[in-house]
């Protein structure tokens, strides 16, 4: 069990050779930390676990408001870096064919083709409206209410719900 | 290495940044920034430096250069949804490059050739990655490495799939006899009935006919009608027989031809494909091979043969009226594919929420005592109902719109036949048509207009058919493994002399699981093979099989290389008693016979009661006879081990590969199955991964293996004494020991 570390002791910051860095005041300093989502899809950005590099919990953050503004930024940036999922706000084609379907969608990264194959478990429902897509290389899309999407990507999405 | 071709301008400009010894050697592009926007950048290694472009943003300026002389070291960093290559120098580590998971295989080879390049070596790359887009038309594949559906030469695989009828030909040339007949025969009736019209009942052409007269044409048309009818009857009857014979054959022929070739192919063809792919080929894809061959092919046959035989018809009796009657037909085509694009989806969709329903019910029936003991009935309703409501409405949605659909169709058609009164009935009293050729238009045009819905789906039917068709050559046209190379090397007396000479493996070639092995293992030693998981035991013993073969360095048996040794021969000397004891659904007798099928009763026991089963077995009422059940499952854990065993002692091999189960048995029968292990290594050259601490201490030698590199040899006492990694491993398994009992 990871004893409970007051999270007012806790700083990060960026080390010139570039790696993230912890301290826990007076305590224990790690040279290399990871940040992670413990429940990325249900509960992003809360419930943050800060991992050494032998892969074990240094302690979970409930949220990065109970970090200074500092330390809080570092671990964001840790976090944006190794969730490379992208956020689908428009569909502009959805073509089926052959037991997979080609999109061609804007994301907030930027305009993206990707293949789905036709198969229920490459859409991972969090909620009657919010979808992620996995395509057939693993890459991640997720749409967080295709009900507010506009209209023509709208109904494309309607055939797959 | 030329993993994308850089774009020519840009190349120009980066060739003019190089120094006059500088060569590119490798190039590569990527589709995320770093920022992870998609965007394309690209990483140039030359013999001097790693270059990275950003080109949309800053042209040929490099964004990053770092001389090879100053990397340390190179990997890639698993994000979630891609990655990114980090080098590390003596000050730092940096990020020099992110992509999405798309490319992954492509970077982890280059990075290799980084770590290659940097630390002098030459560049050694696998130039072969799984293919992800068709070749021809650049499409993405459904299937790494699979068929491009969309360029398939539907004229190929059809003569192919033709191929396989040749051996029933006489039966095909009736076929085809039956059919043309068939068509003809059903085409004639309403000619006919135009006749009894024109002919009996309602006379014309002026000619002046006795009441009797009449009558006589009257029967005479109506029992030619009849036979008609007789002759329609029989030849659909035989016609549908032949298709079911001739079906029926030819798939089976298809499957043998698969099942066949499965058999042969290697392990590595077989551990890179999951065994659901494998099979669905086997039943799935042949299934639908079989429909369209008994049903789909003579449907769309007989249909174009009858539907130009009407056309044919009516042009003859009236070109003007028949026009007249095809105006609905475009109206039924683009309708039939308007109709069948937009139920798809909906067909789909509402089969994959009746899925998830029949998953669930499935899940908690098997579950069931879990839902119980944690008190969760009420919730579990309430998904129930969710799911229920769910398949319901997307029923609703699919099953309403087909009666619109079919009623508009009969509308069209209905439009037809008025015009057919209107303009028809028009021509009759101007006594331009006969009443008869009327009707008969009459009859004929259902028969046109039925059909036309149907056509514009025989596209689609026919590429799904075709991909089964092609997905199963696919796997008949990989080549088997080599069981009869030409020069393989006969081995009938094999010593058992083992030889690893700086082998090199990696089931993926960017990763390898064995380093550098260098081992050689005289006749009759026993070796025992100890690390932790994933240091490559199971690995080494995989080559020595040779399921697998070495990427570099050289394995030798008796001085001469694994690769050329006659597979036959190979795998005759090598036995294997494995981790899981996989036994056939067979009797006993049957599982030990199972490498010397002609091996005789008093043999099989002789094995049994070596391997210390014979007394068990003679306590189950069947003895020798019992079924094992699938999986071995009707018998216990000792028992399928021990008969494990008795099969390696028949086979009686030169070289022995033990991969030691762990399953926990009382310790009677740990004592049994120590002795019979013992008896079975006696005299062959032994590989076994060892857990029982009574294997390594019977080991003559052990080899200490750890992340692929063998690190400590040597025996049971040695390496006790040497206080090393073998030491260590000792300590921790005797420490959980300890830390186990304590708990307890």
């Amino acid at each position: 069990m990871t004893k409970q570390i007051d999270l007012k002791s806790i700083r990060l910051f960026y080390h010139p050779d570039g790696k993230p860095r912890l301290i826990i005041k007076d305590e224990k300093c790690y040279l290399s930390v990871k940040a992670v989502y413990a429940a990325p899809l249900s509960h992003p950005s809360e419930h943050i676990s800060l991992i050494d590099d032998k892969g074990e919990e240094i302690c979970m953050i409930p949220s990065l408001d109970d970090l200074d503004v500092d330390s809080g930024e570092v671990i964001q940036k840790e976090l944006n870096k190794r969730y490379l999922g992208a956020v689908i706000y428009k569909i502009y084609s959805i073509r089926s064919e052959f037991g997979v379907s080609y999109w061609d969608v804007q994301t907030d990264r930027g305009s993206r083709e990707f293949v789905v194959e036709e198969n229920p478990n490459q859409f991972i429902w969090l909620s009657e409206t919010r979808v992620l897509i996995l395509d057939v290389d693993g890459n991640r899309f997720e749409i967080p209410d295709y009900t507010q999407l506009d209209a023509n990507s709208t109904k494309m999405m309607v055939h797959l719900t | 290495m030329i993993f994308d071709s850089l774009p020519s301008h840009l190349a120009l400009e980066i060739v003019r940044l190089l120094a006059p010894e500088e060569k590119m050697l490798l190039t590569a592009n990527s589709d995320l920034t770093e920022d992870g926007k998609f965007d394309e950048q690209w990483i140039v290694v030359t013999n001097q430096r790693i270059l990275t472009f950003y080109p949309n943003r800053d042209g040929s300026n490099p964004l990053i250069e770092l001389p090879l002389e100053e990397i340390k070291g190179a990997k890639t960093e698993v994000l979630v949804g891609g990655g990114y290559i980090e080098i590390s120098t003596d000050r730092k580590s940096i990020s020099i490059l992110h992509f999405s998971n798309s490319l992954v295989d492509k970077f982890s080879e280059v990075v290799r050739g980084i770590q290659q390049l940097s630390k002098g070596e030459k560049l050694r790359l696998s130039p072969d990655r799984p293919k992800t887009h068709c070749d021809k038309c650049r499409k993405r594949l459904p299937e790494k490495d699979g068929i491009c559906p969309a360029c398939i030469k539907k004229s190929a695989v059809f003569i192919r799939i033709m191929s396989f009828l040749k051996s029933y030909w006489k039966s095909v040339a009736m076929m085809i006899a039956v059919t043309l007949v068939g068509t003809f025969v059903n085409l004639l009736p309403p000619f006919i009935t135009k006749h009894i019209m024109d002919d009996a009942i309602v006379p014309i052409g002026g000619v002046i006919l006795t009441t009797s007269q009449r009558l006589t044409i009257l029967v005479w048309l109506v029992v030619a009608l009849l036979g008609v009818r007789v002759l329609a009857s029989l030849s659909e009857v035989s016609h549908g027989r032949l298709a079911a014979l001739i079906g029926n054959q030819v798939t089976a022929d298809i499957r043998a031809a698969v099942f066949r070739c499965i058999e042969r192919l290697s392990l590595a063809f077989h551990s890179k494909r999951e065994t659901g792919a494998i099979l669905s080929r086997l039943t799935r894809d042949t299934e639908r091979l079989q429909d369209f061959l008994i049903e789909g092919l003579p449907y769309i046959i007989i249909e174009i043969l009858t539907m130009t035989g009407i056309l044919a018809f009516l042009f003859y009796m009236s070109w003007e009226l028949t026009l007249w009657v095809l105006i609905p037909t475009p109206i039924l085509v683009v309708g039939g594919h308007w109709f069948w694009r937009k139920m798809r989806p909906m067909w789909k969709r509402s089969w994959s929420k009746f899925e998830k329903l029949y998953g669930h019910i499935n899940e908690n029936l098997s579950g069931i005592r879990v839902v119980k003991a944690f008190a969760q009935e009420d919730g579990e309703i309430v998904k129930f109902n969710r799911h229920n409501r769910a398949a319901m409405n997307a029923g609703i949605q699919a099953d309403r719109i087909e009666p619109g659909f079919w009623a508009a169709i009969n509308f069209a058609g209905s439009i037809g036949m008025l015009l057919l009164w209107l303009i028809g009935g028009k021509h009759v009293i101007r006594e331009e048509i006969s009443l008869g050729t009327l009707i008969a238009f009459q009859g004929y045009m259902w028969m046109l207009y039925g059909p036309l819905e149907w056509l514009s789906q025989v596209n689609q039917w026919m590429t799904r058919a075709f991909t089964s068709a092609e997905r199963i050559f696919e796997l008949m046209d990989t080549v088997p493994e080599s069981y009869d190379l030409e020069n393989a090397i006969p081995l009938p007396e094999m010593e058992g002399k083992v030889e690893f000479k700086d082998v090199e493996f990696g089931y993926d070639k960017s990763k390898p699981v064995l380093k550098s092995v260098n081992l050689t293992v005289e006749p009759g030693e026993m070796i025992g093979l100890v690390g932790k998981s994933g240091a490559g035991k199971t690995t080494m013993i995989n080559l020595v099989c040779r399921f697998f073969e070495v990427d570099n360095g050289l394995l030798e048996i008796d001085s001469i290389d694994l690769k050329k040794i006659r597979l036959e021969d190979l795998r005759g000397k090598i036995g294997i008693v494995l981790q899981d004891s996989f036994l056939f659904n067979s009797s006993i007798m049957e599982n030990i016979a199972y490498a010397k099928p002609d091996a005789t009763f008093e043999e099989i026991v002789e094995a049994a009661k070596i391997a210390n089963a014979h007394h068990f077995i003679l306590a189950k009422t069947d003895g020798y006879n019992t079924i094992v059940g699938e999986r071995g499952n009707e018998l216990s854990g000792g028992e399928k081990q021990r008969i494990s065993i008795a099969r390696a002692i028949l086979h009686n091999p030169k070289i022995l590969i033990l991969d030691e189960a762990t399953s926990s048995v009382d310790i009677e029968t740990e004592k049994q199955i120590q002795e019979a292990i013992s008896r079975l290594v006696k005299g062959r050259t032994t590989f076994a991964i060892a857990h029982r601490l009574s294997t390594l201490r019977n080991a003559d030698r052990l080899v200490v293996l750890d992340e692929g590199k063998i690190v400590e040899v040597g025996n049971h006492a040695e390496l006790m004494e040497k206080k090393g990694v073998f030491y260590k491993l000792v300590q921790t398994y005797q420490d959980i020991s300890k830390a186990v009992a304590y708990a307890e």
